[in-house]
C-alpha cells in the first residue's frame, strides 16, 4: 500500500478505523496510509462511506451526533483521536473542502483570512498568505481588483477555488476534499481539478469523488471503498486498468454505482 | 392568468382533446376562473379589520390631538399625554433590555450549546411561557416582584414583568435566527477550526443579526401594547419618573382608565389620542422590521440556498 512518488513517513496513517452509528458500520477496519506530496481518490457508490472516512481524518465526524469511532489516525505520527489531543487544532492542521461551495458571508478577502484570524495571526502576515493562499488555489488573477467584493457574488466555480484558498491560508499539510465538484459545472469543474493538479504537488490530498474520471484524470492514488470496506487501493492506472477485485471492476465500468 | 380563445384553431381529426368540452369539465374551468377573482377580495376580507381600527381610531383621535397634547409634561394640564407618553418609552426601554439580555442567552444557549433534549423542554416552555395570559404573567409579576421582592408598584417591577410577557417571542426569534444558519456555514466554520465562541461571533451572529433585531422590535411591538402585565404592578402617576422605584402611567393604562369616560368628556378624547399613538408604534415597529427584513435578504443572498 505505497503512494505512487513514495517519499518519506507517511503524513497520515490510519489503523483499524472503525466507525459506527447505533448498530451500523459505516467503516469497518480501513488501514490506509497517504504519503508526502499525493492525490488519493477515494471512489466508491453512495453510501460506501467515503465522506464518513474523509471527516473522519479530521475528527469532522465529531460533528454528527451518535457516531462512535475506534482505532486510530496518526498525523505525523500523533494519534488525531488520543483524548489529549483537541480537535480544533487538528481542523486548524487538516483542511477541508466540502461538497456545496461553503463561503461566509463576508468579503473575499475576509473569507481567505478567516482561518488565519482564528490564530490571530499577524495584520501583514494575513495579507500576505490571503494572497499566497488565492494564488495557490488559482483564484487569484480573478478577484485580485476587488478583494472587498462579497464573496457571495462569485460564481459556484470561484466559490469553491474560494473554500480551497480559505483552506489552505493556514498552510495545512493535508487537505480533504469531498466531492468538491459535484455542485459545479464542467468548466469550473475543470479549473478546480487543475488547482488539486499543482496543490499535489506541495501537500497531501484525500479526495473523496464518485466521479471515476476525476480520480483518473487527478490522483496518483485510488482507494476503492465499498459498504465500509476498503476493497483495494493502488497506484490509478492499475486500478482503473487492471482492478484485481471483481468489485472495483464492476464499479469502474459503470456496472453500479 | 386565463387564457385566451381568440386564436383558437379546431383540433386535426383524431387528435387528443386538450380543450374542456364536456359540461362538467367546463364547469369546473369557470369555477376555477373564478376562485381566481374571489380569492383576492379574501385579501381584503383580512385588511378589514385592521382598516376599520386604524380608522375609527384617527377619527376619533385626530379631532382632539394637537402638539401641547404631546409634549405638556406639566401634571396639571390632565389634556396632555406626554408624560405616559415618556413614562412608557422608559418602561419599554427597560422592559426590552431585560428581554434582551435573557432572551439573547437562552435563544443562543438553545440554538446552539443544549444537547437536542434539553433544547426541545426549554422550546416548549417558551411556547407555554407565550400562550400564558398576559393576565396571569401580571400576577405573577404582582407576587414575584412587588410583593415578594418587595419592590412595589413601580417602574422595575412593571419592567421586570412586561420583560417577562416579551421574553419568549424574543427568545423564539434568536433561536430561530442562530438554527436557521445552514448547517454547511456552520461545518465550514468548524472545519477550519473554529471554536464554538469563534463560530457564534465571526459567522453566526452575523448572519443572525438581522433576524434578532427583528425579533427586538416584534417583542416590543407586542409588550407596548399590553396592558395586564403593568395594570397589576405599576401605580400610575401623573409625574414622569426620575428613578427606577417610582410609579409611572402608560399608554394602554390611560386607555383602560379612560375608556368608560362616556362620549365628549376629556378621558375619552385621550384614550382614542393613546390608542392613536399606540397604533402609530406598533405600525411603526412592523415597518421598521419589514425594512430590515427587506435589506437582510439583500445582503445574504445566496447564502440560504
Amino acid at each position: 500500500m505505497t503512494a505512487a512518488n513514495a517519499s518519506g513517513p507517511p503524513v497520515l496513517s490510519v489503523r483499524k478505523l472503525r466507525v459506527r452509528a447505533g448498530k451500523r458500520t459505516l467503516l469497518d477496519d480501513v488501514d490506509l496510509e497517504f504519503e508526502q506530496k499525493s492525490l488519493t481518490a477515494v471512489i466508491g457508490p453512495s453510501g460506501c462511506g467515503k465522506t464518513t472516512f474523509v471527516r473522519s481524518l479530521n475528527r469532522m465526524t465529531e460533528m454528527t451526533p451518535g457516531l462512535k469511532i475506534s482505532g486510530r489516525v496518526d498525523y505525523l505520527g500523533q494519534n488525531i483521536y488520543d483524548p489529549a489531543v483537541d480537535p480544533v487544532l487538528v481542523r486548524r492542521r487538516i483542511g477541508m473542502v466540502f461538497q456545496r461551495p461553503t463561503v461566509f458571508p463576508m468579503s473575499v478577502f475576509e473569507n481567505a483570512a478567516f482561518g488565519l484570524r482564528l490564530i490571530r495571526e499577524e495584520e501583514n502576515e494575513i495579507d500576505r498568505a490571503v494572497m499566497e493562499a488565492l494564488q495557490r488555489a488559482g483564484l487569484w488573477d480573478e478577484v485580485k481588483d476587488d478583494l472587498n467584493r462579497s464573496a457571495l457574488g462569485l460564481s459556484g466555480g470561484q466559490q469553491q477555488r474560494l473554500c480551497i484558498a480559505r483552506a489552505l491560508a493556514v498552510q495545512p499539510k493535508v487537505l480533504l476534499m469531498d466531492e468538491p465538484c459535484s455542485a459545479l459545472d464542467p468548466a469550473a469543474t475543470q479549473r478546480v481539478e487543475a488547482t488539486m493538479d499543482r496543490l499535489k504537488q506541495e501537500i497531501v490530498i484525500v479526495l473523496v469523488t464518485h466521479n471515476v474520471g476525476q480520480a483518473a484524470r487527478v490522483s496518483d492514488r485510488v482507494a476503492f471503498l465499498h459498504s465500509g470496506h476498503l476493497v483495494e487501493v493502488g497506484v490509478t492506472a492499475d486500478i482503473l486498468e487492471r482492478p484485481r477485485e471483481k468489485l472495483t471492476e464492476q464499479f469502474i465500468t459503470g456496472r453500479f454505482g | 392568468m386565463p387564457a385566451t380563445v381568440e386564436s383558437y384553431v379546431p383540433p386535426p381529426p383524431g387528435a387528443e382533446l386538450l380543450r374542456a368540452t364536456s359540461l362538467s369539465l367546463r364547469w369546473r374551468v369557470s369555477f376555477d376562473r373564478a376562485i381566481g377573482y374571489l380569492l383576492p377580495l379574501l385579501y381584503l376580507v383580512a385588511l378589514l379589520p385592521i382598516a376599520w381600527i386604524v380608522y375609527w381610531v384617527s377619527v376619533h383621535a385626530l379631532v382632539t390631538l394637537n402638539w401641547s397634547a404631546l409634549t405638556d409634561t406639566s401634571p396639571l394640564d390632565t389634556h396632555s399625554l406626554a408624560v405616559p407618553i415618556i413614562s412608557t418609552f422608559y418602561v419599554m426601554l427597560l422592559a426590552t433590555v431585560i428581554a434582551v439580555v435573557f432572551g439573547l442567552f437562552g435563544g443562543i444557549a438553545t440554538a446552539e450549546f443544549l444537547s437536542e433534549r434539553v433544547a426541545g423542554w426549554v422550546r416548549t416552555s417558551a411556547n407555554l411561557l407565550a400562550g400564558t395570559p398576559s393576565v396571569v404573567v401580571g400576577y405573577f409579576g404582582y407576587f414575584a416582584f412587588v410583593l415578594y421582592f418587595g419592590w412595589g408598584l413601580n417602574v422595575i417591577s412593571g419592567s421586570f414583568t412586561l420583560a417577562f410577557f416579551m421574553l419568549p417571542y424574543l427568545f423564539r426569534t434568536v433561536d430561530l435566527a442562530y438554527t436557521s444558519v445552514p448547517r454547511s456555514i456552520r461545518e465550514a466554520a468548524y472545519g477550519q477550526g473554529a471554536r464554538p465562541l469563534q463560530y457564534l461571533l465571526r459567522i453566526a451572529t452575523p448572519i443572525a443579526f438581522p433576524q434578532v433585531l427583528n425579533g427586538v422590535f416584534l417583542a416590543m411591538a407586542i409588550g407596548v401594547g399590553e396592558t395586564a402585565p403593568l395594570w397589576l404592578t405599576l401605580e400610575q402617576s401623573a409625574l414622569v419618573p426620575t428613578g427606577l422605584f417610582q410609579p409611572a402611567s402608560f399608554l394602554t393604562g390611560q386607555i383602560f382608565e379612560d375608556y368608560t369616560s362616556g362620549p365628549g368628556t376629556p378621558g375619552i378624547a385621550l384614550a382614542f389620542e393613546a390608542a392613536f399613538i399606540l397604533l402609530v408604534v406598533v405600525i411603526s415597529l412592523n415597518i421598521i422590521v419589514r425594512i430590515i427584513s427587506a435589506r437582510f435578504r439583500k445582503r445574504v443572498e445566496g447564502l440560504f440556498q
